[in-house]
């Protein structure tokens, strides 16, 4: 089963962060990147540059910012291969930004009859 | 420039999709199905799309935090948004007019959102 683990954190906390914690973390990240588990994953730019589309009637509407205006936002996320949510959420529990952010582990949808 | 373009539906829709049954549900999907293989397919062969992942609903979602050392898991998606993300594309467009193109075309656009996120390359 595939697991989409999403990163939720505050955008301002990396900069007020030294130089020897963010090369602590990035080696955290950087280690869980190449982990077996992990299928796939991206570090996202910063919500300043995220642009919500929405299409009502004919008209596109395009606005700039995310789709939800949150306190702690998405900043990346990790595709992990477990057996179960529960280890999923182990590796989720891996990710730095869990100990002071937090992590929303959600199954990928497989359709019945169809292979995982 | 590659992006990710996280698909959300509205909190309402999927409350009502929970209600369903699954031959309601299984009639929607035949409906829909068509109109994202049409999209997939086209995108697929100028390179556009990256990996795809859709996501079961947001109540199947566990939430980890760890703190003190300790992991705290609760259920349920971390936000509880008019919008909720139920999956996420990676795209690889000419650039950000043509992303939001490719977006506008994704049947969640219809009713929510599609939110365009640049990735940042290591």
């Amino acid at each position: 089963m595939q697991y989409l683990a999403l990163i939720y954190g505050e955008e301002g906390r990396w900069a007020a962060l030294s130089q020897e914690e963010r090369e602590r973390e990035m080696g955290e990240y950087m280690a869980l990147s190449q982990a077996d588990v992990t299928k796939g994953g991206n570090e996202l730019d910063s919500t300043a540059t995220a642009t919500t589309v929405r299409v009502r009637g004919d008209e596109t509407l395009v606005t700039d910012g995310p789709f939800a205006e949150l306190k702690e936002s998405i900043g990346g996320y990790y595709i992990f291969e477990c057996d179960s949510i529960e280890d999923a959420c182990t590796w989720a529990a891996k990710i730095p930004a869990a100990r002071h952010g937090a992590i929303e582990v959600r199954p990928v949808h497989v359709e019945e009859g169809e292979q995982s | 420039m590659k992006y990710a373009a996280l698909l959300t539906s509205n909190a309402d829709d999927i409350v009502a999709w929970e209600k369903m049954s699954p031959e309601e549900t299984a009639a929607i999907r035949a409906e829909e199905v068509p109109k994202w293989e049409a999209l997939f397919g086209e995108l697929r062969q100028t390179g556009v799309l990256g990996a795809g992942f859709e996501l079961d609903s947001p109540k199947t979602a566990k939430t980890v935090r760890v703190r003190g050392g300790e992991t705290l898991v609760t259920d349920g998606p971390f936000a509880e948004t008019k919008e909720q993300i139920g999956g996420l594309l990676e795209l690889d467009a000419e650039d950000l007019d043509a992303a939001i193109a490719i977006a506008a075309r994704i049947p969640v656009a219809l009713r929510a959102s599609v939110e365009l996120r640049p990735v940042i390359e290591h």
